[in-house]
């Protein structure tokens, strides 16, 4: 019995070290980048990107409303691509100006819910007590929402060759990472760096 | 009938002396080789052993032995590139070791307290890695024969209790599954044994 007690305690003692993982939300951010390796970059000049960065979209009998994000969290955002882009090389022109290429960036959330039920049995009587007598099941319902930055670069020169008339994506980054509530924008501009930094093909002269 | 009983006294003390079975339970530490070793570099401080031994003969014993490490590396944010797309992240790294053994000791010609022993362990370890990146984890299990030598000594303090200091090296051979390297480590134990 010495033993046993000793081997659940031990296993308690084990259990309360088992190590934790991430500990803050920013550890769960990631930054996936892609590209279209036939794609030549080294020889585009100009780029055109929204003033707005969506972040959801609702269509209503065919039509379209698109819903922005605040002007506090899309200023940096935005001046953090431009300031990335420039570094690249490009320059910013306005979308009529015919631009080599068109970076369009959104935002959104996604919130995934799940319940579980911790059914205790466990009741006082005895067997041929005849109806067994139960706690009822605590139910909790729980959440978690993500956030997705997205960032797509495409180059309308290239719709023309596509039979639904609309350019492909050239490169594509997608930032994610679990929400906190603490609105925390560098996490969001310092993806976007990161998204440049891992793509250097994109460099231009 | 005198000398009978004497006789019956002498082998129920000798009994005595070398007991019937043996437990023990330990903290383990361990050093990492081969591939382990490439995907975590850093010891493991998370371990737990449990062995049993019987006793076939006062130097020989049979018994089982089962334990459970875990190796963990929280690896800071890097680049992960494939062909054409990179993912950059922290990764955070799990890799548990449960090996089930059968193990033989040899208990060394012994003084009262000190009782060096030598133990083999033959059987399988469930090795299970996790890499964890973002809200998702990429699970990798094995099932690897397993041979683990062991070197050892229990220190007989009191009648029932006593400790005990070893150093195991679990060869956790090659198997065909989703972890395609050996699974191997040293791991270092302390702990009390009973008798």
């Amino acid at each position: 019995m010495k033993t046993k007690l000793f081997v659940a305690a031990a296993s308690l003692v084990l259990a309360a070290c088992y190590p934790n993982g991430p500990e803050y939300a920013e550890d769960t951010d990631v930054v996936i980048t892609s590209f279209d390796e036939g794609y030549n970059f080294s020889d585009k000049q100009t780029f055109a990107m929204p003033d707005k960065i969506v972040v959801d979209v609702e269509i209503d009998e065919g039509d379209t409303t698109y819903e922005y994000m605040a002007d506090k969290f899309a200023t940096p955002i935005l001046e953090t691509i431009q300031g990335n882009m420039e570094e690249l090389g490009y320059n910013r022109v306005d979308v009529d100006e015919d631009p080599d290429l068109l970076l369009t960036p959104a935002g959104f959330t996604s919130t995934t819910y799940f319940y579980s039920y911790w059914y205790d049995w466990w009741y006082g009587g005895y067997w041929g007590w005849g109806w067994g007598w139960y706690y009822p099941p605590y139910y909790t319902v729980s959440s978690y929402t993500t956030g997705t930055m997205v960032m797509v670069l495409s180059d309308p020169n290239q719709a023309s060759d596509s039979p639904i008339n609309r350019s492909p994506t050239i490169w594509l980054s997608a930032a994610n990472g679990l929400l906190s509530g603490a609105y925390d924008i560098s996490r969001i501009t310092n993806s976007i760096d990161q998204s440049f930094e891992q793509s250097p093909y994109l460099k231009t002269n | 009938m005198k000398k009978i009983l004497i006789f019956i006294m002498l082998g129920l003390s000798a009994t005595q002396l070398w007991g019937q079975s043996n437990f023990s339970i330990t903290y383990a530490m361990g050093l990492p080789v081969g591939d382990v070793k490439d995907y975590i570099s850093q010891a493991s401080f998370r371990g737990i052993a449990a062995d049993y031994r019987y006793n076939i003969n006062p130097t020989m014993a049979l018994g089982v032995g089962f334990a459970w490490h875990t190796f963990y590396d929280e690896r800071p944010s890097d680049t992960y590139t494939i062909e054409n797309v990179s993912l950059t992240g922290k990764q955070f790294r799990y890799s548990n070791h449960v090996p089930m053994l059968a193990t033989a000791t040899y208990f060394m010609e012994a003084n009262e307290m000190f009782h060096p022993y030598a133990t083999v362990g033959i059987g399988v370890t469930y090795t299970r890695r996790n890499t964890d990146m973002n809200l998702y984890t990429l699970e990798q299990e094995a099932w690897n024969f397993t041979l683990q030598p062991e070197i050892g000594v229990q220190i007989h303090t009191a009648d029932l209790m006593g400790f005990v200091i070893s150093a195991k090296y679990l060869n956790g051979f090659q198997s065909g599954s989703e972890l395609h390297d050996p699974q191997s480590f040293f791991s270092l134990h302390v702990g009390f044994c009973f008798f």
